[in-house]
């Protein structure tokens, strides 16, 4: 069989090996089991920005893939062009994880969508996840039929890490790079630079590239330097 | 191939968001053709959109790594050869295209399975009798109420026994959008014979959710005939709407009027016992050991619907299993801390008071005082027998916060609300918002 295996093609950061979970392990245990099991219940992830919430989804879909079930992920916030469509023509993987659930809030044609979706999901045997700022209860849905199927979903709640937490991430993250990151400096990016572990993930990137360019160990005004000069 | 295509996602990882390569790009399969490669979509509208946005730029990065021109094929499927892999990747096709006629009820909906209580026995019944006497009892039977009260289940229900006593019965279900979809489908492939042949041709139609149909104007046209073909052929029929057909707008007056032949049944919002007994019965269902204190606790907090419950309950077992921890109240406490609004948590008796005297629009100082004129009395008794209801308030507590009255005058309060809701559809709707003004369920 020449077929690429699945598991290559999703991105290697956001896997559920790389996330951290902190308070958060019941919610990954969860989304491991939805990604492989057709029966398992399905999970509404509820929590802030930077609580992990795409990082499960998208490690969903990628350990799906490894299980040999297809999988597809709609960012509901992030898309161009009309929603509604988008949702009404995803249906056909195994499982389809929706990012974004509270940008379809109001938007009723989107609302109907997503309702006819998840009807059609649950007779065909699909599996569907879900991610939002706020639980069911507390989005602003206009569609009561919506708004009571998703609340028969499993809740799982999620907390953004801790600031320990999140240093020993970074922490981590760079040693992976073969970057050593002191405390003086994680200190300042956490301050200065940004709070969301994404962002600072992908900084580390550029740090791995420019240090070794620059051929100099990272301190603080290195990093200011680089940090103005991508301006 | 397969490498070359591994090496062309890699590429345009560099170029694209990782949203679009998640979204769009990542769910294709890949697999080698003679001169080049298929791709495939898990959907229509996935293949639409690598056509529209990417296809141009992929078979520049496949040339530029291959040294030489390679044809892309994309079409809907998986690389393993099942053309599609669930059923339909366009919207809503329903089961149109499947000649065999098939049971598509859900065995799990019988009325063994059903809980019943006040709010629903009447349904109930008639649907029990429906399903004893199709296309004679009554028709149509139209069960109408809110989102998660159990109309689904009566349907299929009913269809269970219809098939459980005369196992030829064709019965078939349809949500309101596949009925759509279907007409739609046989409009486009100009097969509307087909169509009428397979919607009248059955013992039994249900259909749920006949809302969605306003609005619809060949929708509602084609389904008012399929109706009447039904009706004349004593064939049963068994909707469900969220309210009352004639108080769906956009519904066309004759529909409506035909709706009303039948047998129209409410299921209300089940009472506190009844989400008890409905909670206990589905942990059981489940395999979940919940004790009485626990379902107790749930029913009073959870009070929107059927739906909702289960969710709750899902996501205790599922933390219970995880944590190994047994289900008892506290840690049932904790985990509808999480689940339920800020909003259901904070009902407090001032909350009570005031948007009992806001709902009513009656000074608050009135509510509080001893005046008996009928127009603060009877606030003051629904507000007091609403604290009873959403807090944990005892009842001489209760009776101390509206201006240190007697814990008899409450618990007077508690049964003169009860049995007015009873008999008194006013004052049960007035008891229904203010719950829902106050648990924002």
């Amino acid at each position: 069989m020449d077929q690429l295996p699945l598991s290559l093609r999703w991105p290697r950061q956001q896997r559920f090996e790389h996330f951290a979970p902190g308070a958060n392990a019941a919610a990954l245990a969860l989304l491991q089991r939805a990604a492989r099991e057709d029966d398992a219940p399905w999970v509404v992830l509820a929590g802030p920005a930077s609580s992990g919430k795409t990082h499960l989804l998208v490690a969903a879909c990628q350990a799906a893939s490894e299980a040999g079930r297809s999988a597809q992920y709609l960012p509901l916030a992030g898309l161009r062009g009309p929603r509604e469509a988008a949702i009404r023509g995803v249906a056909g993987s195994a499982l389809i994880a929706l990012d974004d659930l509270q940008a379809i809030a109001g938007d009723r044609a989107a609302e109907h969508a997503l309702f006819d979706l998840y009807n059609r999901c649950r007779a065909e045997g699909a599996t569907l996840l879900f991610a939002a700022d706020a639980p069911p209860a507390q989005l602003a849905l206009t569609l009561p039929d919506l708004r009571s199927r998703l609340g028969a979903c499993t809740l799982a709640p999620l907390k953004p890490l801790d600031d320990a937490e999140r240093r020993a991430v970074l922490r981590a993250r760079a040693a992976a790079r073969g970057i050593e990151l002191d405390d003086a400096v994680l200190d300042w990016l956490f301050a200065r630079h940004a709070r969301d572990l994404g962002a600072l993930t992908a900084l580390l990137d550029r740090l791995d590239s420019a240090s070794l360019a620059a051929q100099r160990r990272i301190t603080v005004p290195f990093l200011r330097e680089l940090l103005a000069r991508e301006g | 191939m397969n490498d070359l295509w591994r090496r062309c996602l890699e590429r345009l990882e560099g170029e694209l968001s990782a949203e679009d390569m998640h979204t769009w790009l990542l769910p294709l399969q890949a697999r080698d053709a003679d001169d080049g490669v298929r791709l495939f979509a898990p959907n229509a509208y996935t293949l639409d959109v690598v056509r529209n946005e990417y296809l141009a730029r992929i078979q520049a990065v496949l040339a530029h790594l291959a040294g030489r021109a390679v044809e892309v094929q994309l079409e809907v499927g998986t690389a393993d050869g099942g053309r599609k892999p669930r059923a339909g990747a366009r919207p809503a096709p329903a089961a149109a295209a499947e000649p065999e006629f098939e049971h598509n009820l859900d065995p799990h909906y019988t009325f063994d399975s059903f809980v019943e209580g006040k709010s629903n026995q009447l349904g109930k019944a008639a649907a029990m009798q429906v399903a004893m006497n199709p296309g004679r009892a009554y028709n149509p039977l139209l069960l109408y109420g809110g989102t998660g009260l159990g109309k689904t289940h009566l349907m299929h229900a009913a269809g269970n026994l219809i098939r459980e006593r005369n196992a030829g019965t064709k019965v078939l279900y349809l949500r309101s959008e596949q009925f759509v979809g279907a007409m739609i489908e046989a409009l486009r492939t100009k097969n509307m014979d087909e169509f009428k042949r397979r919607f009248r041709s059955v013992d039994a139609l249900l259909i749920d959710d006949i809302q969605f149909f306003a609005g619809k104007n060949t929708t509602q046209e084609e389904f008012f005939h399929t109706f009447n073909a039904l009706f004349e052929g004593k064939q049963q029929i068994i909707l469900t709407c969220d309210r009352y057909p004639k108080e769906v707008e956009n519904l066309e007056p004759r529909l409506k009027s035909r709706l009303g032949w039948g047998l129209s049944v409410a299921i209300e919002p089940p009472d506190f016992e009844t989400r008890a007994a409905i909670l206990l019965a589905k942990a059981q269902h489940k395999g979940v050991a919940v004790p009485e204190d626990v379902a107790m606790l749930m029913a009073r907090r959870i009070r929107s619907n059927v739906r909702d419950l289960e969710g709750a309950l899902n996501t205790l077992a599922a933390r219970a299993n995880f944590f190994g921890r047994a289900i008892n109240l506290e840690f049932a406490q904790e985990t509808l801390r999480d689940l339920l609004s800020v909003h259901a948590q904070a009902v407090t008796i001032p909350n009570i008071q005031k948007a009992v005297a806001d709902y009513y629009q009656v000074r608050l100082s009135d509510l509080l005082s001893k005046r008996r004129v009928r127009s603060v009395a009877r606030p003051r008794q629904l507000a007091m027998a609403l604290a009873k209801e959403l807090t944990e308030h005892s009842l001489p507590e209760i009776g101390e916060a509206f201006g240190g009255r007697d814990h008899t005058t409450v618990l007077h309060a508690c049964r003169t609300i009860r049995s007015l809701s009873d008999s008194d559809v006013r004052m049960r709707q007035d008891w229904e918002k203010l719950i829902r003004i106050l648990t924002g369920q």
